[in-house]
């Protein structure tokens, strides 16, 4: 079975400029949900240009990081929809069934799921 | 021959060659895969179709002879029995999922050339055909193919979809044509070169090239025998005069139909037909007699009947007469039936509707890959389990029905102190310069005159005035909300304000918390006393809010009240869920401290009248019929639903939810409610209060006047006004 951890960090939801333009760190693993919102996996403090930006901290999130041949033989088969060929890119859909997540760089790939559905997603990965 | 080569063909083994399917290694043994019938070879038809290792209606002709397969013919007369599954299969059928740019059905000359060009035009290119083992059984909207392999199911997500089929080859209608003995010229070339004796052959039509067999000319009349064919009579095409001659076999070239099922299905996807499959073809004459569609065993004469009954379109033709339903889905019988129906109007009907699956698939084969809905778990479900909690699904999430005695449970609540995982509900963070003025549009109650800390109830109602949702808004700053909704309506809440901020252009964020905060509900009248012992004792009053740690856990701390009882809600991140539950039940065990679940907690809110969107609420309830007008400012500017609402109220007020009591045990919910012997409502919500000692209810009166005594449950109950519990709201403002 899939072993899927917490996956901790930030979520910050501001103007999309405003996280265009944020110092992540180098460090930082910035996924963007969305054109405002933003998934940083990392302990940071942030500062915004953006004053009514929603910052919290997020611990919703479990995955772990796959290689190439875990994501072929884990996750794959469970996709109905075509992996980006781009690298890195993040990928949002149903896996098996449940919505989440894959950043996918070169070489192994972050899978994400909100900790709710992560019996779930363990269950039907095996 | 390969020696010890055998398949088992009802309990007797079938020698058979490299390269046989069963049923040309059946042919070969001088058996035929059912009891007779044109045999096609080509998948066309469901001539050869029988139990292959317990799976029915496969195709012979499509199946690879293999050692150990175990074949039974379906029955002469009748359906084969449905298999006896008495455990879940050990193992899943496996799907496999591919990306092509184009995926080419069929890999004859048409399809060959189909897929060249594409691939030299750097397009990524699939190609199926079921001879490969690669039989496709449906196209649907993606364009999505799905085809049945031998290692399981392959789905394939296309952007173009090219049909390279072919045709298929006529069958015979005529008395005699579910004899052994038949095949189609193609069948006939096929087995001839697998070396299949057809012993004195005869040709009708098209004699197949390099098959020794006897032409005949004239029209076919009947083929003639007992089990096997034994001779053919011809009718010579000028006088009329019939010929038998003797023979073995009939090799029948009759014709082609375009073999186009799976091109017929895909509708308005980007499918393109090449080929024989996208060619027109001559009709055969229209049948006189026999069996028309082998598959339903459907007749000309039964064709005839509903006829004359007056189905005269072809999609009723085949649902009167069943004819194009089997195993074939009008392969063979489609080009008869039109020649039928286009012999008595005098034009050709369009071919009827084809819908998935094109071959007949196991329900195994047909679920593979799909997943059931996925419920959610809170960070507390073990817990919930551990205390022998009954779980359940409720609103998209796992949670408890009662931990065994739910009236003790509501004791808890109404007398000690209770924790309820309401880690469910639905939590936004709404921010920004226009985050009031959004909210006033959103909301029928007034926001701007919300302080901070403070919080208020409020509708969510739809542009018809509808309630779809409810919950609270509590102020966290000038321009930051967080807002509460349904566990169940959570989900399209957050939706629906996404697309008003959207819609509106207005200067807001929005983040949803649902799943990343717990929330543990602390209700009963020592839960103040309880939250003190854990470090609260800088407590809100009576719908004000504050961030505190409880127990050494952040919490936002919502005072408000579901249960009627004095509550707090402590929103939490859900990885300190399990150390806040754990400390709040050690510093409560004195105090009586017990956990309660939905099915007390439903009762709990009954007493008070509080309505559950959904339950007690219709899809066209509104304020006013909940007789909750007092949560509308009908004095602002606007909102969404206003018009609706002021447009509404000037019609009669002809529906309206009400309280009940009634001494005794609770009518069940949904029973209707009566008055002067007529339905006038009926029950939403019922519940025998323990604290009041008689039974309460929310139902719905749709008969104006209102009246103040009705029938349940073959009972007097009387209309009352809701709360039942605590009218004044003492207890909850504690």
């Amino acid at each position: 079975m899939l072993a899927l951890e917490v996956i901790r960090g930030l979520r910050v939801v501001a103007a999309p400029e405003a996280l265009d333009a944020a110092p992540w760190g180098e460090d930082a693993v910035v996924l963007r949900f969305a054109a405002d919102d933003a998934f940083v996996v990392a302990a940071i403090e942030i500062d915004l240009a953006d004053e009514h930006a929603i910052i919290a901290d997020e611990t919703a999130f479990v995955g772990g990081w796959l290689t190439d041949d875990d994501l072929d033989e884990w996750v794959v088969p469970h996709i109905e929809w075509p992996l980006p060929d781009a690298r890195p890119a993040l990928a949002q859909g149903f896996i098996a069934g449940v919505p989440a997540k894959l950043w996918l760089t070169d070489g192994r790939t972050l899978l994400l799921c909100p900790a709710a559905y992560a019996h779930e997603l363990s269950e039907r990965l095996r | 021959m390969t020696d010890g080569r055998r398949f088992v063909l009802d309990g007797r083994p079938i020698l058979y060659e490299d390269g046989d399917s069963v049923a040309v290694a059946t042919l070969r043994a001088g058996e035929h895969p059912q009891h007779g019938g044109t045999i096609c070879l080509a998948g066309d038809c469901g001539n050869c179709a029988a139990v292959v290792d317990g799976v029915a209606y496969v195709r012979t002709c499509q199946t690879s002879a293999r050692p150990g397969l175990v074949v039974r013919r379906h029955p002469e007369v009748g359906e084969p029995e449905l298999p006896v599954v008495e455990t879940m299969p050990a193992s899943r059928i496996r799907v496999r999922r591919e990306q092509a740019d184009l995926v080419v059905i069929g890999a004859g000359d048409s399809g060959t050339a189909a897929a060249e060009n594409a691939e030299r035009q750097g397009r990524t290119v699939t190609v199926l055909d079921a001879h490969r083992g690669m039989e496709v059984v449906a196209i649907y909207a993606g364009p999505t193919i799905i085809v049945r392999t031998l290692g399981g199911m392959l789905h394939v997500n296309a952007k173009a979809v090219v049909v390279a089929t072919g045709a298929a080859e006529l069958h015979p209608v005529c008395p005699g044509s579910s004899l052994i003995g038949l095949v189609t010229a193609r069948a006939a070339q096929q087995l001839h070169a697998a070396g299949v004796d057809l012993g004195d052959a005869v040709a009708v039509g098209s004699a197949p090239s390099g098959v020794p067999c006897t032409p005949l000319r004239g029209r076919l009349l009947r083929i003639e025998g007992d089990s096997r064919v034994t001779g053919v009579v011809m009718a010579d095409d000028t006088s009329d005069d019939e010929r038998t001659t003797a023979c073995d076999t009939v090799i029948l070239g009759l014709g082609s139909s375009a073999r186009d099922l799976l091109s017929r299905m895909s509708g308005d996807l980007p499918v393109t037909v090449v080929g024989s499959a996208a060619d027109t073809f001559p009709l055969p004459d229209c049948p006189t007699t026999g069996t028309v569609c082998p598959c339903s065993r459907v007749s000309v004469e039964d064709l005839e009947g509903v006829w004359e009954r007056g189905f005269r379109e072809l999609e009723l033709v085949k649902r009167a007469s069943l004819v194009g339903t089997g195993t074939c889905q009008g392969s063979v019988c489609l080009p008869y039936v039109r020649a039928f129906i286009a012999d008595r109007i005098g034009e050709v009907p369009d071919p009827f509707t084809a819908r998935p699956a094109s071959r007949q698939i196991t329900l195994a084969e047909a679920a593979a890959g799909v997943h059931i809905d996925a419920f959610r778990r809170t960070p507390l479900h073990d817990e919930h389990v551990a205390l022998g909690a009954r779980m359940d699904r409720f609103g998209g999430w796992w949670r408890p029905w009662d931990y065994g005695d739910h009236v003790a449970e509501y004791w808890a609540v109404r007398e000690a102190v209770s924790l309820g995982d309401v880690s469910t509900l639905g939590k936004l963070v709404v921010s920004g310069p226009d985050a009031v003025e959004f909210l006033e549009r959103l909301y029928p109650t007034t926001v701007a005159d919300i302080r901070v800390g403070r919080s208020r109830y409020a509708l969510l109602l739809n542009e018809r005035g509808h309630l779809m949702d409810d919950g609270m808004i509590c102020r966290e700053g000038e321009s930051r909300f967080v807002l509460t909704f349904t566990s169940a309506g959570a989900g399209h809440a957050e939706m629906w304000v996404r697309d008003w901020v959207e819609t509106w252009g207005l200067g807001v964020h929005v983040l949803d918390r649902t799943m990343s905060l717990a929330a543990i509900n602390v209700t009963g009248p020592l839960a103040g006393e309880l939250l003190r012992r854990v470090g609260l004792t800088a407590q809100p009053r009576f719908l004000q809010h504050v961030r505190a740690e409880v127990a050494g856990v952040p919490c936002h701390v919502m005072r408000l009240s579901f249960t009627g009882e004095m509550s707090f809600e402590l929103h939490h991140s859900v990885d300190r869920s399990l150390d806040l539950w754990r400390a709040l039940m050690a510093h409560g065990r004195d105090l009586g401290i017990a956990p309660h679940g939905l099915q007390a907690l439903q009762a709990l809110r009954l007493e008070k009248g509080n309505v559950i969107v959904g339950m007690d609420s219709e899809l066209d309830s509104t304020p006013r019929r909940l007789g909750m007008d007092w949560a509308v400012k009908m004095e602002k500017a606007d909102f969404i639903g206003r018009s609706a609402l002021a447009r509404t109220a000037q019609l009669p007020d002809d529906r309206r939810l009400v309280g009940l009591t009634m001494p005794g045990t609770a009518p069940i919910e949904g029973s209707p409610i009566w008055f002067d012997h007529q339905v006038i409502g009926h029950v939403a919500s019922s519940f025998r209060s323990p604290v009041l000692g008689h039974a309460v209810m929310l139902g719905w009166l749709k008969r104006a006047p209102f009246p103040d005594q009705v029938e349940v449950d073959g009972r007097p109950a009387s209309v009352v006004r809701p709360p039942f519990y605590d009218p004044e709201g003492t207890r909850a403002r504690a």
